[in-house]
């Protein structure tokens, strides 16, 4: 086992700088998840902790050992991949025993090794097919097999679960998520699925464009992200974002405008100091932060356009700022109802916002407390 | 529906028939012809006559033990050095991989006749580059065309400049075709580059190998133009003739078509034989 340090990682590709100083700290035993849409660097970065990419700079550690310019068989670190990337040409047991054999580890602890692994991953019957018999998600439990017989101190996982159908991906998903209490181990997972990343990390890193958004506990990405980014990235569906702007500021409160709802109001209460009036700001709303007309501190009306009913909860796609009578507005509202409160397409509904379950950005993105 | 066929069949009728006068007719007609005495007028059926020759035709098996000869090692070498070409050029440290690919590519373009000539000259006794080459390194010069050994090396050094190139390009997109994540994959379980070549390289191109060598093995069966330009009709004395040479002999020197159509099905069915023995010696284990 091992901790993972990264100190000002950078990855240029010739004059394009793809991850823009990275300082990431994964401790020993931690479920680190890498997230972040496409492009965004997280495979670059993973491959990086391989070995597989150089690092342009800074300087990245396994176990309090830097590791710039170790190979990466010696890194102690194994990765699974999103392809699988089996052996096709051999067994199931071959291409678990493969790198020991090629390495001349003695053939006794090879078959302890490899027995172990297929007992961890009920592969057992498998063993004698060749990789093109097996269905994708016993491709990936042999693909995490062959992770697991090198014993290494750190896994890594680069979007093993995007091949697979959604059924397999939440069953894989919660055996991931058993190998790691089983194993105990580091493991550094990257994903472009916000849910994967929710319900396996102990830590998220939420990545954009190269740069490291937000490091922090599942939860407390989605509570309380650092900016409109995270916000808009964590949870499904995701945040509702509606323009406003300061109309008057009262002590530790702004008073705020909606800009497409015809002049509705909220106080917004603030820790820190509060914008100047007249500045433009971005509202955050969770869909279900929207409550009944009335219950909350400032009631708009919309228009129900679509509504999706999945059995628990309902999700109504909405057009803001329409009045009876009036075209579409410019804001797309997701709300989550309860079932038994859902409303049929077309309908009007007024839906009120509570000030202490909606989140403030200002225009370039950051948050304000 | 049995419209719809007729009107298709009508629309490949002149393909068809050409297919069958120029080809079917032809291949048909000559598996006959090998049947009959053809130097007598008018030709009579005698089954045994030409492939009863051919059995005790010491020409007959001159040529079969040179083309095995060929056969058996310049096929391997060739297909040997192909392998290691397509390896250099799908080597990400090679620069100007286009210009290699189409250097390598280049001699099966090159006119038969061309190329010949060029290669009687460069293996020319008095003046050919090869044996100044072999002088300067104080190596005596061979006389290349006058003893069979030498003339069969140089029928071997031609075919494999010619064709390992071609057998080259066929590789590398087969090479192309492997996936760059399991040789990481292995790079992570510490298998060396010459091990990934052995264990992952060459299992993986195995169905793209044998492809070409049973391409190979049914040129080489064929093989004439070689023996025919660059050691003049299979010189000195026969030491090069193949069987496509003696073929051509029989057939069109002696005009004696039964024997050359006998002497014609040999070559197809040994290279049947042989492509098959080749499929079944390299079949995926199941």
């Amino acid at each position: 086992m091992a901790a993972v340090t990264l100190k000002n990682v950078v990855k240029r590709f010739g004059v394009f700088e793809i991850v823009h100083g990275a300082n990431i700290d994964v401790e020993d035993g931690e479920f680190v998840v890498f997230v972040g849409p496409s492009g965004c660097g997280k495979s670059t970065l993973l491959r990086m902790i391989a070995g597989l990419e150089d690092i342009s700079g800074g300087e990245i550690a396994i176990g309090g050992k830097v590791v710039n310019n170790v190979e990466p068989a010696d890194r102690g670190i194994a990765m699974v991949f999103q392809s699988y990337a089996l052996y096709p040409h051999m067994s199931v047991e071959q291409n678990l025993s493969f790198g020991l054999r090629m390495n001349g580890n003695p053939k006794a602890d090879t078959e302890r090794r490899v027995k172990r692994a297929s007992e961890i991953l009920r592969i057992a019957e498998l063993m004698k097919r060749r990789p093109r018999q097996l269905s994708g998600g016993q491709r990936q439990r042999v693909a995490i097999g062959r992770a697991i017989v090198r014993e290494p101190q750190v896994f890594l996982f680069d979007e093993p679960l995007s091949n697979l159908d959604a059924e397999l991906r939440v069953q894989m998903r919660v055996e991931i998520s058993r190998l790691h209490k089983e194993l105990g181990v580091t493991m550094i997972y990257v994903t472009h699925d916000q849910t994967e990343a929710m319900t396996l990390a102990d830590r998220i890193v939420v990545l954009n464009a190269g740069n490291i958004e937000q490091i922090g506990a599942p939860l407390d990405l989605y509570d309380d992200p650092a900016n409109r980014f995270v916000a808009g990235f964590v949870g499904s569906p995701k945040m509702n974002f509606l323009a406003a702007q300061v109309v008057g500021n009262d002590g530790n409160a702004t008073l705020l405008e909606l800009a497409n709802h015809g002049g509705a109001r909220l106080q917004k209460p603030l820790s820190g100091a509060p914008p100047a009036v007249g500045a433009e700001v971005v509202l955050g709303v969770r869909p279900e932060h929207f409550f009944e007309a009335g219950e909350g501190d400032c009631d708009i009306a919309v228009k129900a356009d679509v509504a999706e009913h999945l059995g628990s909860v309902s999700y109504v796609y909405a057009n803001a700022g329409a009045a009876p009578g009036a075209n579409a507005g410019p804001e797309e509202l997701i709300i989550e109802r309860e079932a038994s409160r859902q409303r049929a397409t077309g309908d009007h509904m007024v839906v009120s916002i509570k000030a202490g379950q909606s989140l403030l950005f200002d225009k370039s993105g950051a948050r304000i407390r | 529906m049995r419209y719809q066929n007729a009107t298709a069949y009508r629309f490949l009728a002149p393909y068809l028939l050409i297919f069958s006068i120029f080809w079917l007719w032809p291949i048909i007609n000559s598996f006959l012809i090998s049947f009959q005495a053809t130097r007598t007028v008018p030709w009579r059926f005698a089954p045994t006559f030409n492939w009863g020759r051919l059995i005790g035709d010491p020409a007959f098996f001159n040529a079969l033990k040179n083309t095995l000869l060929i056969l058996v090692i310049q096929v391997p070498v060739m297909i040997t050095l192909a392998i290691v070409m397509a390896v250099l050029l799908n080597s990400p440290l090679l620069k100007a991989r286009g210009l290699f690919r189409f250097a390598f590519f280049a001699p099966v373009v090159v006119g038969e006749v061309a190329y010949s000539a060029v290669f009687r000259l460069m293996f020319n006794l008095d003046y050919g580059i090869i044996n100044k080459l072999l002088n300067s390194v104080g190596l005596p010069r061979i006389d290349w065309f006058s003893n069979v050994t030498p003339a069969m090396a140089v029928i071997m050094i031609a075919v494999t400049w010619r064709w390992a190139g071609y057998n080259a390009i066929i590789l590398l997109a087969g090479l192309q075709s492997i996936p760059q994540d399991v040789y990481e994959a292995a790079t992570l379980d510490r298998v060396s580059k010459l091990k990934q070549f052995f264990y992952i390289t060459l299992p993986l191109l195995k169905p793209i190998i044998v492809f070409c060598a049973v391409l190979s093995i049914i040129g080489t069966m064929q093989l004439f133009t070689e023996p025919f330009l660059i050691t003049e009709r299979g010189g000195p004395g026969g030491g090069t003739e193949t069987l496509g040479l003696l073929l051509y002999r029989q057939g069109f020197r002696s005009l004696n078509f039964g024997y050359a159509s006998a002497i014609a099905y040999t070559m197809a069915g040994l290279a049947i034989a042989i492509s098959l023995v080749q499929l079944w010696l390299t079949r995926e284990p199941k």
